[in-house]
């Protein structure tokens, strides 16, 4: 079984993200890229964007939702350096989200429930 | 946790996906010390806190709750690891000292001295993250 890595100095982030697997790792864990390839994705708890942004060079459409509004903001940010126009982020719960029923093909719940 | 679950089975299309990921604390993590080569090698067991693992078993409850109220069939469960990787044994002590996630004592199975021999060589924390799809009915 292969095990993957996440480094961190001596001083210990503070974003959680940074504890966790690269992105890349993860999903091929879940089946790969064709279970995001061409679709509409949401991550639920979806913190500073890791998995969010992980997915958007192959899904059509990705939102990150989240009720920490800083996380969020560090999500934007991240989303706006890689150039990731498909990546929205938006501040909410996962128990009220402002999405019609049945817009997503996938949703992830990564180290959320 | 179930209001979350019905929320997500909302928003998805009919057989849409949903991925559930998260730490397995039913397996226990550990500590591992770098060697010079590159690989780790275990030097402690490190459990899972009471309160992580009461957390877990009612995201467990939610799940099996969503799957008998006919919300989601499972389309396959794995398990990977997943190794974090510290400058040095101070660090990864820091970790769980502020971290909730893990008991703060490591059990270790090295003696002391060979401990405070590796204080400064690389170490990891390996644990296991479990993961299940379900499909949205």
């Amino acid at each position: 079984m292969a095990t993957s890595t996440s480094a961190v100095g001596r001083l210990l982030p503070a974003i959680s993200s940074l504890l966790r697997p690269p992105p890349a790792g993860e999903l091929r864990e879940y089946g790969g890229v064709a279970l995001v390839r061409r679709k509409r994705v949401i991550d639920i708890g979806c913190g500073d964007g890791r998995m969010a942004l992980g997915c958007a060079p192959h899904a059509s459409e990705v939102v990150g939702v989240d009720p920490d509004p800083s996380a969020i903001r560090l999500a934007r940010a991240k989303a706006r350096e890689l150039g990731a126009a498909n990546v929205k982020f938006k501040v909410g719960v996962a128990q009220e989200l402002p999405f019609a029923d049945g817009y997503f093909d996938v949703a992830i719940l990564s180290w959320t429930l | 946790m179930v209001d979350a679950l019905r929320e997500a089975r909302r928003i998805l299309r009919p057989r849409g996906i949903l991925v559930d990921a998260r730490p397995d604390s039913r397996v226990v993590a550990y500590a591992e010390h770098g060697a010079a080569t590159g690989t780790y090698r275990q030097a402690g067991v490190i459990a899972t806190s009471h309160e992580e693992l009461v957390n877990d078993r009612s995201s467990d409850d939610a799940v099996a709750t969503a799957v008998t109220s006919g919300w989601f069939r499972s389309r396959g469960a794995g398990r990977f690891w997943h190794r974090v990787l510290f400058e040095d044994r101070p660090t990864l002590q820091r970790y769980l000292d502020d971290h909730a996630r893990f008991v703060h004592r490591v059990r270790w199975m090295v003696d002391p001295a060979t401990r405070r021999r590796w204080d400064e060589d690389p170490w990891a924390i390996r644990r296991a993250v479990r993961h299940e799809r379900f499909e949205r009915l």
